[in-house]
């Protein structure tokens, strides 16, 4: 599925990502964590293809295309789905009309006609209601007004929409209260199958009682610096990063 | 007389005005960059060029040239004035006939009625306006009576068609009492065609009467276009413009409203897209002289290519002019490296208790916007697109009828390849 080799990253002349490995099998789901400014955003923003991050070193394939060598576009139209960390606000831009145009330019990557209007409605309808997003919300300009705890519902909205490969989210628990934080993860949690694989990134062991799983990294200064199984996320609960240096 | 004049014929209508601006054109100067209205918008290239006023009367559909829909707006039901370089087409046109209703072609009034209605006096300052004066060949006469609503817009169809020529339309509407009226002028021209479309439009508003104005300049070819709009408000009356440029290499839009009674209220909005060497240059001006006026003012642009623009949004507020509330926005996106607008809001308040709030922006394209639109699947320019649509949307929303603002929007996607 997705494989990382000997990733290293710089924005400017700063050297961010210092060979990162990573390997995430069909269906699984790997979270990293790690100290602040590690650079897991920055991990996020290279795979999804934000051009202001410079590639120096490595490789970043899924399932056999070099994902490098695509644009942004590209990149989600192949699968690949970021849940961003601070989701901007578009004003003026519909939430829904921008979800059609991402569908559709991913049904013409495919070969296939726009998606009907009905059957669009109804997508629409089933993945609203499966991260329980108000209607007044999803019919809004792209996160205008909305609340930090909303806009990560939106994310998560949108990733239903657009049915990933390949989805990272980003701090997605941060800024949701308990109930939402439920409501979010059994939403993720419905969306796990065996051809969609997760990075989830986050700070709190919590997020990690929700989603469980399969493997935990440790990402510092620029490097997975440990690996293991869910336990991991317990044991850095406790101890902190300070004995991983 | 000058070379630049001298293959212009002033038509024999409306007498005293003509030569009254005949006697001032020799004196005006032609504007240079050094006076300040006109820095960034040079006419000395036009006031090199040999133009001639067209020769010859109404073509009717047979001479009408055939890329041009006569009825520029298909789904709008509206009345229509058309003319071809100046010249009334009758057999174009379709004029509204009902009960306190005057709708003719301007050269069709008696001199007695032209020698009372012009009060715009943009002739004794400038040389455009001096030979638009002395020129005008002919154009909209609209009287609305007393609490009279027009049922349909008025859509004034002015084509330019031909090689070097001058054009000088002149409209005039007056809206009484409590009188309604929408009026759509709508500029086209050729792709061969080359010269000036110099023209003006002169609108008073009475008491409780309202006016709306929707501009919209569509001109293929290599036209210097001049519009100089001039709108009296009286107590408590409305008027909306709305002044849209989609396509024209040179063109330039003044826009004055002056209030002369209590509580009027005026709205004027506009857009503008240029792309290659294009230029545009909207200056507006709202003058309050009277109290508890409002006026908000919205105009959003986006330079495209090498092309040149311009904003300037005086306002005034007089000493008298108490509880005022000025809105005032520009806000552009420079889109690309080549191209660049000169933006600058003027308030002049000489009240103290008023409100009056302005902004005036030039940025780019929000790059985090765009990405996180391409981050879902767009591909660039759908991405653009949308916020495109998105930057212009609060102007067109405004726009009286959506017939008229699908058809703006239709125009402007074509032209830009909006996906
Ligand atoms: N666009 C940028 N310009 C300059 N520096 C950047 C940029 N993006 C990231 N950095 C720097 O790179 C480092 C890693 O940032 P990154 O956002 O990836 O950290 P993070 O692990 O996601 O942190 P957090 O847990 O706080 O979200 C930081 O020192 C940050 O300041
Ligand atoms: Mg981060």
């Amino acid at each position: 599925m997705l494989k990382i080799k000997n990733l290293h990253a710089k924005v400017g002349d700063n050297e961010i990502l210092k060979g990162l490995n990573l390997e995430v099998g069909p269906g699984e789901v790997h979270a990293i964590m790690g100290p602040n400014g590690s650079g897991k955003s920055t991990l996020a923003a290279v795979l999804a293809g934000r051009e202001a991050y410079e590639v120096t070193e490595g490789e970043v394939e899924l399932d056999g295309v070099n994902l490098l060598d695509l644009e942004a576009t590209e990149r989600a139209r192949e699968g690949v789905f970021l849940a961003f960390q601070y989701p901007i606000e578009i004003p003026g831009v519909s939430n829904l009309n921008f979800m059609k145009a991402a569908i559709n330019g991913k049904r013409s990557h495919c070969g296939l006609d726009p998606i009907k209007p009905k059957e669009f409605l109804a997508k629409v309808k089933e993945c609203s209601s499966l991260v329980e997003l108000d209607g007044r919300l999803r019919d809004r300009s792209v996160n205008e007004g909305f609340s930090g705890g909303e806009k990560k519902r939106n994310e998560i909205f949108q990733m239903a929409m657009l049915e990933p490969k390949l989805a990272v989210l980003d701090e997605t628990d941060s800024g949701l209260d308990i109930d939402a934080l439920r409501v979010v993860s059994k939403g993720v949690n419905k969306m796990r199958s065996k051809d969609r694989s997760f990075i989830v990134i986050t700070h709190y062991q919590r997020l990690l009682n929700h989603i469980v799983p399969d493997f935990v990294h440790v990402l510092s200064d620029g490097k997975i610096v440990k690996s293991g199984g869910k336990e991991l996320a317990l044991e850095l609960d406790e101890k902190g990063y300070d004995w991983l240096k | 007389m000058s070379k630049f004049t001298q293959n212009f014929t002033a038509p024999s209508h409306g007498v005293e005005l003509r030569s009254e601006a005949l006697s001032l054109i020799d004196s005006l100067p032609v504007p240079t960059r050094r006076s300040e209205r006109w820095k960034y918008s040079s006419v000395s290239k036009l006031a090199n060029s040999t133009l001639s006023t067209h020769k010859g009367g109404a073509v009717g559909l047979e001479g009408w040239p055939e890329e041009i829909n006569p009825n520029p707006i298909p789904e709008l039901d509206a009345y229509r004035v058309v003319f071809r370089n100046g010249v009334y087409e009758p057999t174009l046109s379709d004029l509204p006939i009902a009960d306190g209703i005057v709708c003719m072609p301007l050269s069709s009034i008696s001199e007695d009625l032209a020698r009372t209605i012009f009060n715009n006096e943009y002739h004794k300052t400038e040389w455009v306006g001096a030979l638009n004066a002395a020129y005008f060949q002919d154009g909209l006469y609209l009287h609305v009576s007393k609490n009279i609503k027009l049922d349909r817009s008025i859509v004034v169809h002015h084509l330019t068609d031909g090689e070097n020529v001058a054009n000088f339309p002149r409209h005039y509407v007056r809206i009484e009492e409590g009188g309604e009226a929408d009026v759509v002028v709508w500029s086209n021209a050729t792709e061969k065609s080359s010269g000036m479309c110099n023209s003006l439009f002169e609108a008073s508003v009475a008491p409780n009467a309202q006016l709306f104005l929707e501009k919209i300049t569509n001109e293929a070819g290599d036209i210097y276009s001049l519009a100089h709009d001039f709108i009296t408000q009286e107590a408590n009356s409305r008027f909306k413009a709305h002044t849209f440029t989609i396509k024209g290499s040179w063109v330039r839009n003044e826009l004055s409203i002056v209030s002369v009674g209590k509580g009027t209220d005026s709205i004027f909005n506009g857009a503008y897209m240029p792309c290659g060497s294009e230029h545009v240059d909207n200056h507006t001006t709202m003058d309050h002289t009277f109290p508890d006026g409002t006026s908000s003012e919205l105009y959003r642009g986006i330079m495209y290519g090498k092309s040149t623009g311009v904003f300037n949004g005086k306002v005034f507020v007089r000493p008298d002019a108490q509880r005022t509330n000025a809105f005032q926005q520009n806000t552009n996106i420079v889109a690309d490296r080549g191209a660049s607008i000169n933006a600058k809001p003027e308030l002049e308040i000489y009240a103290d208790d008023v409100k009056c709030a302005h902004g005036c922006t030039v940025g780019q394209f929000d790059l985090e916007a765009l990405f996180y639109l391409q981050s879902r699947g767009l591909d660039e320019n759908a991405a653009r697109t949308l916020l495109v649509e998105a930057f212009i949307a609060d102007v067109l929303s405004s726009v009286p009828s959506k017939e008229l603002s699908d058809e703006i929007k239709r125009l402007y996607s074509e032209r830009h390849l909006w996906s």
